[in-house]
């Protein structure tokens, strides 16, 4: 089965881009805009990885995890999106429970490699 | 009347004038703040904009580089990585106004922590060596063996260590030598570590020694200027050093080369 990805970004052209990469190389990918149309998740089983943007329009992307997880819907794995990848937001998401953290703009290969290791 | 008596309201008179005055004043510098504040505010919400699309610009370049959307030709790649390296650049300096804005609008703060300073420089130097060699230039390395390890912040020791190698070897033509020496303090009793960071460049005349450290200085700022910085990377290493409880200083001729140096004090556990 096609291994899903629940991309959380507000920006259309980042998240457009991420998406051609993601699709391409064969994922299926839903996108959400903001903390509460990504907490909404319709399905009733989680998506396999969730690459999060830290800075949404409704708050804090950290708030998306907590928020799915109320559901039972903990993504296998939570990989974070930031602007500057400094030591206090690295521990920041690290405690939230993401499994790892990207600078922006994710190096392409890097991103593939980390959710190719994720879904298998 | 006596003299004295006359000459009390003229005294009222000049009282209620410097008060008027310094009211005067006080409006001015209040005025003054507030466009600081506005032109801040600005430089923040600008780089936020500007960095978004630019994210977007440089990751479909790195698609089409990696082959994501097919096979490109040897000429199509010499222009994608053209767009990848001037995209990575740009963001470069888009980060530093917007790191610049935060810290001129909330006051920073330290995130500390213990590491040891020949990492740091290990880390730093690794990553200039390749741009080193390409512009023909040495690079040497040298970090006395008896350092204690450090408490401090670092992410920002990294971020000044870069921005003075980063000049170093942009200032310096082909054939030079850059390098980064630390130490500890001159004398034994000494609570603080000394780091230098030079360079046999172009070096810096006297009277500019001050200057390049104020924000979006540079020593030649003409529109036909070959370097192409902003003037905020010693600007932020001096607010760094500073905050550590350090100094930054440079000691240099012009035509003879340049010497960054700055002190960072050994603190003990608290
Ligand atoms: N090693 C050096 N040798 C000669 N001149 C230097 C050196 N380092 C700094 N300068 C001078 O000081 C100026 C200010 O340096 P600074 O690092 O603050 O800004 P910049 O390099 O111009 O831009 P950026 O913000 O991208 O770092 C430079 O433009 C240059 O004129
Ligand atoms: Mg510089």
């Amino acid at each position: 089965m096609t291994a899903r990805i629940l991309l959380v970004e507000d920006s259309a052209l980042i998240s457009g881009a991420l998406r051609v990469l993601l699709e391409a190389s064969g994922y299926d990918v839903t996108v959400a805009a903001t903390a509460s149309e990504a907490i909404a998740w319709p399905d009733g089983s989680p998506p396999d990885v969730m690459l999060l943007d830290l800075t949404l329009p409704d708050g804090d992307g950290l708030t998306v995890i907590g928020g799915l997880a109320a559901r039972g819907l903990r993504p296998r794995a939570t990989l974070a999106m930031t602007g500057h990848g400094d030591t206090a937001t690295r521990e920041r998401c690290a405690s939230a429970g993401c499994d790892a953290v990207l600078v922006k703009p994710v190096p392409v290969k890097e991103l593939l490699q980390i959710v190719s290791d994720r879904v298998v | 009347m006596s003299s004295a008596e006359a000459a009390r309201p003229v005294v009222a008179d000049r009282i209620e004038r410097l008060e008027a005055e310094v009211l005067d004043a006080q409006r001015i510098i209040g005025e003054l703040r507030d466009r600081d504040t506005l032109k801040t505010q600005f430089l923040s919400n600008i780089s936020h904009d500007l960095r978004t699309p630019l994210t977007a610009i440089i990751t479909h370049a790195e698609i089409l580089r990696d082959g994501i959307l097919g096979d490109v030709t040897a000429r199509q790649m010499e222009s994608i990585s053209v767009i990848i390296t001037g995209g990575r650049q740009l963001l470069d300096m888009i980060t530093e106004i917007l790191m610049h804005a935060r810290d001129s609008s909330e006051p920073l703060t330290l995130v500390e922590s213990e590491f040891s300073l020949l990492d740091v420089v290990e880390q730093v130097t690794a990553l200039n060596e390749s741009l080193a060699a390409r512009k023909g230039l040495g690079l040497e390395r040298r970090v006395s063996t008896d350092l204690p390890p450090m408490r401090g912040d670092r992410d920002k020791i990294i971020h000044v260590l870069t921005n003075l190698l980063g000049n170093a070897v942009e200032f310096t033509p082909a054939g030079g030598r850059v390098w980064v020496h630390a130490c500890h303090g001159p004398e034994p009793s000494d609570e603080l570590v000394l780091i230098e960071v030079g360079d046999t460049g172009r070096g810096i005349a006297e009277d500019h020694h001050e200057l390049i450290f104020r924000e979006f200085a540079q020593v030649d700022a003409s529109a036909s200027r070959v370097h192409h910085g902003i003037g905020l990377g010693l600007t932020i290493a001096r607010r760094f050093v500073e905050l550590h409880g350090g100094r930054i200083w440079v000691e240099s001729q012009l035509g003879r080369g340049s010497r960054f140096f700055f002190t960072l004090p050994v603190r003990h556990r608290a």
